[in-house]
């Protein structure tokens, strides 16, 4: 299999987020225009130099891309949609990496974009019954696990509340989150019960927003004169889900193989990485993946987060953004926006979420099914 | 009385337990669960390659919880859901009957019957119970 390390070198040279926010009257296309824009201006070029564009979203319908880029000048460029769960936009976004890389094209936009749609789901349509009415719900499953280590290996309500609690502080320091307010422990642990010790606070809202990246080679950076400071993408993978093997969810085995790919496809280890966006969806993930990660040995992934390990200035901060929990995650645009971040951390700008000196980062989003995808963003130095 | 999901599970003999529908592939021996139009789901052989394989409904309850909250319109609360090996290797998510006070994690638990309301009709449906004795 060919490594993207042996193709082009790809960086992203812009990155703009329409806010995430609850489901509101604003149309979709004011969303991503603004994300587009955003990451044009960032970037410092005009439309017309972008020659392809990759469109994330699960609940827009059918050539949501299209429509939107008639707004922006009809200029021809290639335009795809693509819909694969939570990881349309990290999808979009490996898509438009690989068309730089293979040199098919310069300069390729993805962007996210998404409604709260109807939310039918391909496996409501498979004439398959399961014995749990429950089983095509993620929440369910995370929750039973959270159940399952509390048991196992001590994991408390605590440690969970204190994922939701450092990703919901973070969040309120990020003018594009979605929620606003910092949480202590104990508001976490005293929201709505939802299943077990889970809470509603320790889950990720729905919503809505838009975010964008754009991505090109380095001809592109001389021939139209680009000074944003690019950051490239040194490694990406996708795999789908195998066969449950014993206890462990096939998503977080499934995250360790795409990690385990994207480290050695970049030639790093889970040490050199500063700041991960990972797919926090329900506070149990976050501790389960940032030990199939290697960031905290087996077992331990408690541990690390007591111990300040993931706040932002840790070994590694995840989730500066405040990750699905408090960032949000409207679907469409969540595997884009933590690109967003990513790339605002490794250029320095992120402000009062600044993880010091980040040079190396990495994003991970799971997609309902399951699929993992992981993306290793690094600093030029 | 119709049953709920008939190609989960049938109604034993004496009518106090269920019977689980799973399958056995004739190309590589895998079992699976749940019998599906499909074919087999370890190695992709032609649903003729399938023939059906009753398991007897005995399962050991791995995790267990409450659900607090209505996540679909249909699902009632409080709920208490699990986790359960229904045969060797096997791991399915299952409702279990009553509140979570009688299960405890690795017991066994057996699929019986338990006629809910289904729209207007009334419908036998599969819930896990503590096994007696």
């Amino acid at each position: 299999m060919v490594k993207l390390s042996e193709g082009r070198p790809v960086y992203v040279v812009g990155v703009g987020m329409h806010k995430y926010q609850f489901v509101s009257d604003t149309l979709y296309i004011d969303m991503g225009l603004t994300a587009v824009r955003a990451a044009l201006r960032d970037a410092g070029i005009a439309f017309p130099e972008v020659e392809s564009a990759y469109i994330g979203c699960t609940g827009i319908g059918m050539a949501a891309g299209r429509i939107m880029f008639h707004h922006l000048g009809s200029t021809g460029l290639a335009c795809t949609q693509v819909e694969n769960a939570s990881a349309s936009g990290s999808s979009a976004f490996q898509m438009a990496v690989h068309e730089v890389a293979l040199g098919r094209r310069d300069v390729a936009l993805a962007v996210g974009v998404d409604k709260h749609g109807d939310q039918v789901r391909a496996v409501s349509k498979e004439a398959v019954n399961r014995l749990s009415d429950t089983a095509a719900i993620p929440l369910v499953k995370y929750a039973l696990m959270a159940e399952h280590l509390g048991k196992e290996k001590g994991l408390t309500g605590e440690d969970l509340a204190l994922v939701a609690s450092k990703n919901h502080t973070n969040a309120s320091k990020n003018p594009f989150a979605q929620f606003q307010k910092p949480r202590s422990v104990e508001q976490v642990l005293a929201a709505n019960r939802v299943a077990g010790t889970t809470t509603s606070l320790m889950c990720c809202p729905r919503g809505e927003g838009a975010a964008a990246a754009i991505v090109c080679s380095e001809a592109a950076i001389r021939r139209l004169g680009i000074t944003a400071e690019p950051i490239r993408v040194t490694a990406s993978a996708l795999q789908s889900e195998k066969p449950q093997r014993g206890r462990e969810i096939p998503s977080v085995t499934l995250a360790q193989e795409v990690t385990e790919k994207v480290y050695a496809e970049a030639g790093i280890t889970a040490a050199d990485l500063d700041c991960v966006e990972l797919h926090d969806a329900f506070a149990i993930e976050e501790i389960l993946y940032t030990e199939t990660f290697g960031l905290a040995p087996k077992g331990e992934g408690q541990h690390f987060l007591r111990s300040g390990g993931s706040a932002i200035g840790g070994a590694c901060c995840v989730n500066s953004s405040g990750g699905l929990i408090g960032q949000g995650h409207p679907l469409g645009p969540t595997g884009l926006g933590q690109v967003h971040e990513l790339v605002n951390q490794l250029r320095g700008r992120n402000g009062a979420r600044q993880q010091p000196d980040a040079k190396i980062g990495m994003a991970h989003m799971i997609g309902l099914g399951s699929i993992a995808i992981a993306h290793i963003l690094q600093k030029e130095v | 009385m119709d049953l709920e999901k008939p190609d989960l599970y049938s109604v034993s003999p004496d009518g106090r337990t269920l019977i689980l529908r799973a399958g056995r592939c004739a190309d590589c021996g895998g079992l699976s669960f749940p019998l599906t139009r499909y074919g087999c789901p370890k190695c992709g052989a032609k649903p003729e390659a399938v023939s059906e394989e009753a398991l007897d409904g005995t399962a050991t309850l791995l995790t267990f919880l409450t659900l607090h909250t209505k996540l679909t319109p249909t699902l009632p609360v409080p709920l208490v859901v699990g986790e359960a090996e229904i045969a060797p290797g096997m791991i399915e998510e299952i409702m279990l009957l009553g509140g979570e006070d009688q299960y405890r994690d690795g017991m066994t638990v057996r699929a019986v019957p338990v006629e809910i309301t289904k729209g207007d009709a009334t419908v036998i449906a599969c819930r896990f119970a503590p096994v007696e004795g």
